[in-house]
């Protein structure tokens, strides 16, 4: 089996760690004899995203954000045959906020989404963060765990119809929120960092057996040695009394 | 005579004389006024120093390098650089009528709260070494921090020195437009490098956002650039350093040789931004090579403790910090055991996720035998070595205490890379077991 992974932006949203992500992803393949490569795309470099199984992007500062801005809004069309051809994707922060209506940061300056979802982001103002550990509940394909992450966001995203998860403790989409991320059958969005796929491997086959689906249909992955990823998710879980 | 400071300075005086240091005075005397930095009446010459990594070494060489030019010198030596840690040196250096008695101050500044206590500590120079990602919940995003230097800096019309060859520090020249601006860079030397994988900021130009072009790279993204198109970062150094010679512990300025007192680069750039100082106070610079030959850098700064082998402990805080220890400790050749203390306390920084963009992949080889993963998030640190291949290596002791007896017991080298908080306790722990 293969499995073909691109990286977008790899070099501008890379913000906490993201990269981690990658690192998971392609691992955690190999160790059941998956074939799987990771490209990386940015500015002004081609790539064809419905080519590719998962899509994943992470997150940037505003400065960041808004040079890739324009880059990304050129490949909607790219992105939407994506997500029809059956690609996974993976977004964090950054990546979340831009596939929704628009986002609008600290000063009030306000780009627009990919507009693919109907959320969208408003930014406070810079002294306010939603910035801590935090922990969720969420079910994926079938199967209901507890998974946990770094959050670091002003933006404040609303109207989100299906979150990503129920939060234990921390914030969610917005300050006090009951909920955090979106997700629906084929995309995972989160302002979840640390990153989030080591300390969170059942995230991290679920993604990888959403991506296979494009190919292969339904992949059942074998276990693996997951002990210090469990110890690591439970010390925190625990800080958080959230076990 | 002002009451509340006499009992800033007799609390101090009690804490002296029973041996322990620290901010409680300073804490006291924000409780009591609010204002109380800006009552003082400083020194001729305040020099700030800032930036997110070598803070404390630049302080403490440019303190003691105006000190073997003659000059009475204050300076926050132990890197207590948030306002408590300020006021609670000015107050202990102070008459009862605020003034310092010395001839010059030379003040470490936290890179975040700097916009805060700049205008109230008068200065005559700022010096701002390098701008890293830092801890970064505690730092929110770069970009706010170098905005509010920018803000504070832009009337500001004293001396700014700048590392030259960091293009995050190089904006603040674009806005103090008042200030007389001196840089200090480092030439291509046997560690620079045409390619890096570890630069993460400052990649692109922040007047037009077009890729920065680079000649060489020295770590992270620390290196001679410029822009193509606007001529960013295109500048005649006040200090251009050469010939730095790892080997010999030596580099040129103006082809007279100096001496560093760590074989790294960033300790040469430290050297640089020193002389840059020196030349702007027109003060002799060799008073400050006879700093850096003999300047011992302590308290977790590749720290040696007598354990049954030689013990080293090293502060990390960040990628860049981390990765340059790594270079350090890697570049041994002989047999040793690691010890990775990882605390996320609040001088740590809550998120641990910059581990991630470290290079641990340097620690893959075969003379490190094993590695200690131990704190507050030591699984957080196992798991992120196990990703590096280094999974058969690990153990894991969150304790601190068996972490340090177990690496005695073992008769060999090792190093010790601590976070903040972890660092104090682990040096006692280790005089303690060193002691046994």
């Amino acid at each position: 089996m293969k499995l073909k992974i691109l990286w977008m932006y790899h070099d501008l949203m890379d913000l906490y760690g993201d990269k981690g992500n990658a690192e998971v992803l392609r691992v955690r393949a190999q160790k059941r004899n998956i074939e799987c490569t990771v490209d990386t795309c940015t500015l002004g470099q081609k790539a064809d995203i419905a080519d590719y199984d998962l899509f994943f992007m992470g997150g940037g500062a505003d400065h960041e954000q808004s040079l890739i801005y324009e880059d990304l809004i050129a490949r909607k069309q790219n992105i939407i045959d994506a997500m029809h051809s059956g690609t996974a994707f993976l977004l964090i922060c950054g990546g979340y906020q831009l596939f929704g209506q628009y986002y609008r940061d600290q000063d009030g300056k306000t780009i627009d989404g990919l507009g693919i979802f109907d959320y969208y982001t408003e930014s406070t103002d810079r002294d306010h963060r939603c910035i801590g550990n935090i922990a969720v509940e969420t079910t994926m394909d079938g199967k209901t765990f507890k998974a946990v992450g770094f959050e670091n966001h002003g933006g404040q995203t609303k109207n989100v119809s299906t979150p990503f998860g129920r939060v234990l403790s921390g914030q969610g989409n917005t300050f006090g929120n009951e909920y955090e991320g979106f997700m629906n059958g084929q995309v995972l969005a989160t302002y979840m960092h640390g990153p989030l796929l080591p300390k969170n491997p059942m995230i991290a086959d679920a993604l990888i057996a959403r991506a296979l689906k494009k190919n292969y249909g339904h992949v059942e992955l074998a276990p693996i040695d997951d002990t210090l990823e469990n110890k690591a998710r439970e010390t925190m879980l625990k800080r958080l009394k959230a076990l | 005579m002002d009451i509340r400071l006499k009992i800033v300075q007799l609390a101090h005086a009690l804490l002296q004389k029973a041996g322990r240091g620290g901010s409680f005075p300073g804490t006291l005397a924000l409780k009591m006024d609010p204002d109380f930095i800006q009552k003082f009446k400083m020194p001729p010459v305040v020099i700030l120093v800032t930036g997110t990594n070598g803070k404390t070494t630049t302080n403490n060489l440019i303190a003691e390098s105006l000190r073997a030019a003659g000059l009475r010198t204050i300076n926050n030596r132990r890197g207590d650089n948030l306002n408590v840690g300020i006021a609670s040196l000015l107050a202990a250096s102070s008459d009862s009528d605020f003034n310092i008695r010395a001839d010059a101050a030379v003040i470490e500044v936290d890179e975040l709260t700097l916009y805060r206590q700049f205008k109230n500590l008068k200065p005559t120079h700022l010096i701002v070494n390098n701008f890293f990602r830092d801890q970064l919940d505690r730092a929110g995003e770069m970009e706010t921090i170098i905005r509010r230097i920018q803000e504070v800096t832009e009337d500001f019309d004293g001396h700014i020195i700048l590392n030259g060859d960091d293009p995050n520090t190089l904006r603040i020249a674009d806005t103090a437009h008042r200030a007389k601006i001196s840089y200090f860079s480092v030439g291509r030397n046997a560690l620079s490098r045409e390619q890096t994988d570890e630069a993460s900021e400052g990649k692109f130009c922040p007047r037009c956002g077009r890729a920065l072009q680079y000649e060489y790279y020295q770590y992270s993204h620390i290196g001679r650039f410029h822009c193509p198109y606007d001529h960013f970062g295109v500048i005649e150094p006040d200090v251009y350093i050469e010939k730095a010679d790892f080997g010999n512990q030596t580099f040129t300025w103006q082809g007279k040789e100096f001496h560093t007192f760590l074989n790294t680069i960033y300790g040469v750039y430290n050297c640089a931004g020193v002389l840059a100082v020196m030349k702007t106070l027109r003060l002799d610079p060799s008073f400050a090579d006879q700093v850096f030959s003999t300047f011992e850098i302590k308290e977790g700064r590749n720290e040696r403790f007598e354990l049954s082998e030689p013990c080293y402990i090293n502060l990390i805080k960040n990628p860049t910090g981390t990765n340059e220890t790594m270079k350090y400790i890697t570049g041994r050749s002989e047999d040793m055991n690691l010890c990775i203390l990882l605390n996320d306390n609040d001088q740590d920084g809550h998120d641990v996720s910059w581990i991630w963009d470290a290079h641990f992949e340097r620690l893959n080889i075969p003379n490190i035998k094993t590695i200690v993963c131990s704190g507050l998030r030591a699984y957080d640190m196992a798991l992120r070595l196990k990703y590096e291949g280094l999974e058969d290596r690990i153990i894991v002791i969150e304790n601190a205490k068996d972490a340090v007896h177990w690496l005695n017991e073992q008769h060999m080298l090792s190093y010790i890379m601590a976070t903040y908080t972890a660092l104090h306790s682990t040096r006692a722990l280790l005089r303690r077991e060193a002691g046994k």
